[in-house]
């Protein structure tokens, strides 16, 4: 009997004595794991640059659906919904250049806090799924897991009246955006975002930036402020 | 509205009238005409360093001696406030020169792409020059 009771005790104390180099060995606990590394800090102010024709970054014109091509091709800047000071959308609030935007992060909600408009995306990164029924809004509702280095953000619901960019590439209410944050190090992010819209695309396509960390801090904007372009702007098609 | 040490160190580049690309809320040749170019001195009357593009006004007399008081749009004021400018970069009185785009519509409104101040300095103002999309505009990119 005797033997049986040590064992257990002989067992306890030599993991006690190896768990500090195993954790000095970078060993870390599985995903899902409650004692899994902790995700990378991206708190801070970033700026990814400015990409008003998403073409341009894409190489050639995304891969339209009859549809989706006829949209493009009769869209004018006249109709920009930024123009009616509208918001901007998840993914070309991260494309707006020089206006950065600001990660706030905690372990159940990533926040991305545009200076573009003063406007906000929450991301739940608690486990949670979409909602059965999601009612379109302008960010949509968005979900976020830990891949290692990079949050994967999985966003639908998203209100078609937001454009991709200046250009004038729209999108459905049923575009679906899958988003790679991924950190390279402590001033950048790589920053891929996939589109996927069966109404206006055949397929899903991808672009990637690279997000720079701003030594600033994201500051006040009011487009209603005091708005007198509205009047002189012209379409440029009839 | 603190800014760094190393920005500060930054804002002396873009004095030098070097403007990168500024966003704002409309495309640049949805509103201003790239092939009418403008040079204008007069004096300043008015400044609008509000969201979401500054203003400023100018009364420039023209060669019959009529005083016309010109709108001059320039960039976002956060995007020039961490270039440099600030709300009295220009004051009432000042004598400039401006340099930008006339409006399509015709009015007394331009886009200005830099101003050159009493003390000989020559500032961007955020919307860029001929050679910049500085609105971001596709059309202007020849895209349509």
């Amino acid at each position: 009997m005797k033997n049986y009771f040590r064992a257990p005790i002989v067992c306890a104390a030599s993991l006690f004595l190896v768990l500090p180099f195993v954790n000095a060995c970078g060993i870390r606990a599985a995903p899902g794991n409650p004692q899994a590394a902790a995700p990378p800090d991206l708190n801070g102010v970033w700026s990814a640059p400015f990409t008003p024709d998403i073409s341009k970054t894409l190489g050639h014109q995304p891969p339209f659906t009859p549809y989706g091509a006829a949209r493009f091709a009769k869209e004018d800047e006249f109709d920009d919904p930024l123009t009616k000071c509208l918001p901007i959308g998840p993914a070309r609030g991260i494309q707006a250049g020089i206006m950065p935007f600001q990660i706030v992060q905690t372990p159940s909600v990533f926040t991305i806090l545009f200076e573009n408009q003063h406007t906000f995306r929450i991301i739940h990164t608690d486990g949670r799924s979409h909602p059965k029924d999601v009612e379109p809004t302008w960010f949509g509702d968005s979900i976020g897991k830990w891949d290692g280095d990079t949050l994967v953000v999985d966003t639908v619901g998203l209100d078609d009246r937001t454009w991709l960019d200046t250009a004038g590439h729209e999108h459905s209410d049923q575009l679906h955006l899958v988003e790679r944050f991924q950190k390279v190090d402590n001033n950048n992010i790589k920053w891929t975002v996939t589109f996927e819209d069966p109404k206006f695309f055949t397929e899903p396509w991808s672009i990637t930036l690279p997000i720079a960390r701003q030594n600033t801090e994201i500051m006040s904007y009011s487009c209603e402020e005091n708005e007198k372009d509205r009047a002189h702007l012209r379409r440029s098609k009839k | 509205m603190r800014i760094t040490s190393s920005v500060a160190l930054g804002l002396a580049f873009f004095f030098l009238a070097v403007s990168p690309p500024v966003f704002a809320h409309h495309g640049f040749s949805v509103e201003f005409d790239r092939d009418n170019p403008l040079t204008l001195t007069g004096t300043v009357t008015k400044m609008e360093f509000m969201n979401p593009h500054i203003y400023f006004y100018v009364d420039v007399k023209g060669k019959d001696g009529k005083v016309v008081n010109w709108a001059f749009e320039g960039g976002p004021p956060n995007v020039i406030y961490r270039q440099g400018w600030r709300k009295d970069t220009l004051k009432p009185g000042d004598v400039v020169t401006v340099k930008g785009f006339r409006a399509k519509d015709g009015t007394h409104l331009a886009a200005c792409s830099t101003v050159k101040l009493p003390d000989g300095r020559e500032l961007a103002a955020g919307s860029g020059g001929a050679s910049q999309n500085a609105y971001g505009s596709a059309a202007a990119d020849g895209k349509k």
